[in-house]
């Protein structure tokens, strides 16, 4: 069962990146628009993500649950040493949230669309970096974990794992990889003489990304994080990596050969592989610290949780994938009837 | 002030605003459901009209709602991480359950939202109602957590460790069903007064009369049948505290000396000095009568229990007895709704409107003083008897700025949500139909 409950945080991971990020990274693209676009943008997100936003969103609480359920005494090394990123990634999550229904269900549209549209864009750009830098301080080697608080400063213990240049790094990484995912799904959304739009941005969204976690790997190299010592040590990570890499050229090709599914699929494969690459580097021991690392599977729940939990998490499964399945389904059939 | 009380402040600032949307969100789903179905009877377009009005009403609380709960599954973490590293694979069940009738809920609100003229009607109705089930059943399952707080079972605790988890037994603990029970009866009755309420202080300035009217008539029907059942799920909470947590029902009545044929005091002041509660009316043997079934029971006072046991009686008190209070009071107007129904000429006045508009929030006051007795009157407790509260607390200091920054999210959020709502009644009013 402890696999099957494993499968389903790796899955839950991997889909809060690809379908959230995605989200974060409609609202990133908007920011990023020109003000002619920004309107284009804006209706475009919101028949693309109205129906499905939602959903997308609840695969972080999926996660966190997992997490406090089976693997609780890593994720209270989460819950106490990174409080202040999680706190500000929490409020990004309600303020974008938020501001994402107030702009389309306010029953009238007049300057108050302009706040909601700032707070929208922005939040969209600040969480998805806050999430990066909370997972860049999990392996930045800052972290102190101790029993003794007070032979510690509170900037020693909460600030410094993740407000560093490596974290801050990979919090920008990870923005680029949402506004890179929503760009490929943009494209094939937008209205024929708009997808231009959407295909420089996603090209310019490539280049950041490789620039970032070229950055990443250097900078992590040169400083010593173990992390990135053994991200480039590791031929699997670099294998995944350089595949990764190539998957440019097939992106490119079903891009212009317009076929949305196959690109979008290549893009999330992408997405795959980098997260594939930096998990496998140090699993279990996800959390490396100033003294040691951690496991994953260090104090985890007692059997008789793991298999309640692979068992709801089953039923649950059976419950929600085909709707979700049947929702993303209706809603293009949908489209494809009112072209 | 101390770490501790910063980071209760904040989770019962942030459960008082939670609670709020999340029933709304939970119950609204029903109205909106029973106009759809009128619509889809009578083809009257008022009930469309007031369908797509409440549903943007469900789409906004939803989502707050929703928000406010994701930030709920973080903070319990990020405040109590010592209890959430212990009672996380206790009570994990309740809470994944609940995940998964949130996407479910999520998923058919999807359905239901964007539907409209695309979907077949009664498939596009039907996935309104999973909406509402999806929404009670998790309700139902957080409560259950919070249940286990209370009656904690499913395990043995052996030399300060957990041992034996069993999170099934953990689930269905003693404290669950008397609490979910009473809890969808509150939220039912809270969010039927106030939407009720807020529809006839419409019908009170006369705008729009017959569709407000309509309005009011689908939200108090669910609010006053609740208000009318719940006297028997509060008298079921009442003797399972009894038996459970004899210290919370002291603290509830201001009850310092064990006795028997104990009486029950309504109102009064109460003076922990010297342990008395003066100005308050005396019911000779109901305490005993209402808590175990006999008029000569013995009911156990606060002295019977070490003093670093006892919770905050006063507030305790207080706010069991607003809790009651209006209780009674919404019971009242419910059965006066149901006679005004035969009495067709009441509901002509204006006074009526009035009596209605001014009751709407008087079920939200409840139901939140309700909480504030099963919350403050389980401390010092966070796991009752098993772990206290300041054991759970996280160890980074400064969580008074926490707070802060969470008093003025959830305020402007408030404020905000309010405004929103005033523009789509105006927005109702303004609409030719």
């Amino acid at each position: 069962m402890l696999y099957v409950v494993l499968l389903f945080l790796a899955i839950s991971l991997l889909l809060y990146v690809i379908l959230a990020g995605a989200d974060f990274g409609a609202g990133i693209v908007e920011l990023l628009s020109s003000k002619k676009n920004q309107e284009q943008t804006k209706k475009t997100i919101y028949r693309v993500m109205g129906p499905v936003w939602e959903a997308n969103h609840i695969w972080i609480i999926i996660m966190i649950v997992i997490l406090w359920v089976a693997f609780p005494k890593f994720y209270n090394v989460l819950v106490v040493y990174l409080h202040i990123p999680l706190t500000l990634t929490l409020l990004g999550i309600t303020l974008r949230g938020v501001a994402f229904v107030f702009r389309h269900y306010d029953a009238f549209k007049d300057k108050s669309q302009i706040v909601y549209d700032w707070m929208f864009r922005v939040s969209s750009l600040l969480t998805p970096i806050f999430i990066g830098m909370t997972f860049g301080a999990t392996v930045s080697g800052e972290l102190i974990i101790t029993e003794n608080y007070t032979d510690y400063s509170f900037e020693e213990l909460f600030i410094a794992p993740w407000l560093n240049i490596f974290s801050i790094v990979v919090g920008f990484f990870f923005a680029g990889l949402c506004a890179f995912l929503s760009s490929i799904l943009l494209i094939g959304e937008a209205e024929a003489n708009n997808t231009n739009i959407y295909l420089r941005k996603s090209k310019i969204a490539t280049i950041v990304i490789i620039l970032l976690g070229f950055i990443v790997l250097t900078y992590g190299f040169f400083n010593d994080i173990k992390f990135v010592t053994a991200f480039v040590n590791n031929p699997y990570a670099i294998g995944l990596i350089l595949l990764s890499a190539l998957l440019i050229y097939p992106l490119l090709h079903s891009i212009k050969k317009a076929k949305q599914i196959l690109s979008r699929a290549l893009a999330g494969l992408q997405v795959l592989f980098i997260l594939t690459a930096a998990l496998i580097t140090h699993y279990p021991y996800l959390i490396i610290t100033k003294q040691a690392e951690l496991s994953l599977l260090d104090g985890i729940a007692p059997e008789s949780t793991i298999t309640v939990l692979g068992i709801s998490l089953i039923v649950g499964g059976l419950l929600i994938i085909p709707g979700l399945f049947h929702l993303l389904k209706s809603f293009k059939m949908i489209k494809i009837l009112e072209r | 002030m101390e770490n501790l009380d910063a980071a209760r402040l904040q989770m019962a600032f942030t459960l008082i605003f939670h609670i709020v949307f999340a029933c709304i969100g939970m119950v609204m789903p029903f109205f909106m459901i029973v106009s759809h179905k009128k619509w889809l009877n009578t083809r009257n377009p008022i009930y469309l009209t007031l369908t797509k009005s409440w549903q943007k009403g469900v789409a906004i609380f939803f989502v707050t709602g929703a928000v406010s709960g994701t930030a709920l599954s973080f903070e319990l973490g990020l405040l109590w991480p010592e209890f959430m590293k212990h009672a996380g694979p206790i009570i994990g069940m309740p809470f994944s359950l609940e995940g998964a009738a949130f996407f479910v809920e999520a998923v058919a609100l999807g359905f239901y939202l964007y539907g409209w003229n695309k979907l077949p009607e009664k498939f596009h109705w039907f996935t309104g109602i999973i909406v509402g089930i999806a929404g009670v059943s998790s309700g139902i399952l957080v409560v259950s957590a919070n249940g286990w707080m209370n009656a904690p079972s499913g395990f043995d605790y052996i030399n300060g460790e957990f041992l034996n988890i069993d999170p099934i037994k953990a689930l269905l603990n003693p404290a669950w069903f008397t609490q979910a029970l009473h809890m969808t009866l509150a939220a039912f009755t809270a969010t039927g007064f106030a939407v009720a309420g807020i529809h006839a202080f419409q019908v009170y300035k006369n705008k729009h009369p017959e569709l407000h009217k309509k309005a009011f008539k689908i939200a108090i029907t669910f609010g006053a049948i609740a208000a009318i059942l719940q006297p028997i799920s509060g008298d079921l909470s009442a003797k399972d505290i009894a038996k459970r947590q004899p210290v919370k029902l002291a603290a509830m009545e201001a009850h310092y000396n064990t006795e028997k044929g104990a009486p029950l005091y309504i109102g009064g002041i109460v003076n922990n000095d010297t342990q008395e509660v003066n100005y308050k009316i005396e019911i000779p043997n109901a305490l005993s009568f209402l808590a175990f079934g006999d008029f000569d029971a013995e009911v156990q006072g606060l002295n019977d229990f070490p003093e670093d046991e006892r919770p905050n009686v006063a507030m305790v008190h207080y706010a069991f007895q607003i809790m009651v209070g209006l209780g009674t009071l919404l019971l009242l107007a419910g059965i006066f709704f149901f006679i005004s129904l035969k009495k067709k000429k009441w509901s002509l006045k204006k006074r009526y409107w009035l009596l209605f508009t001014l009751l709407a929030p008087l079920g939200f006051i409840a139901l939140e003083a309700g909480w504030i007795v099963t919350e403050v009157g389980r401390q010092p407790w966070i796991i009752h008897k098993i772990m206290k509260t300041k054991d759970a607390v996280t160890p980074m200091p400064g969580m008074v700025y926490s707070f802060y920054l969470y008093v003025a999210v959830y305020s402007i959020l408030t404020v905000a949500v309010i405004w929103l709502m005033t523009r789509q009644i105006k927005a109702l009013n303004n609409s030719k139909i």
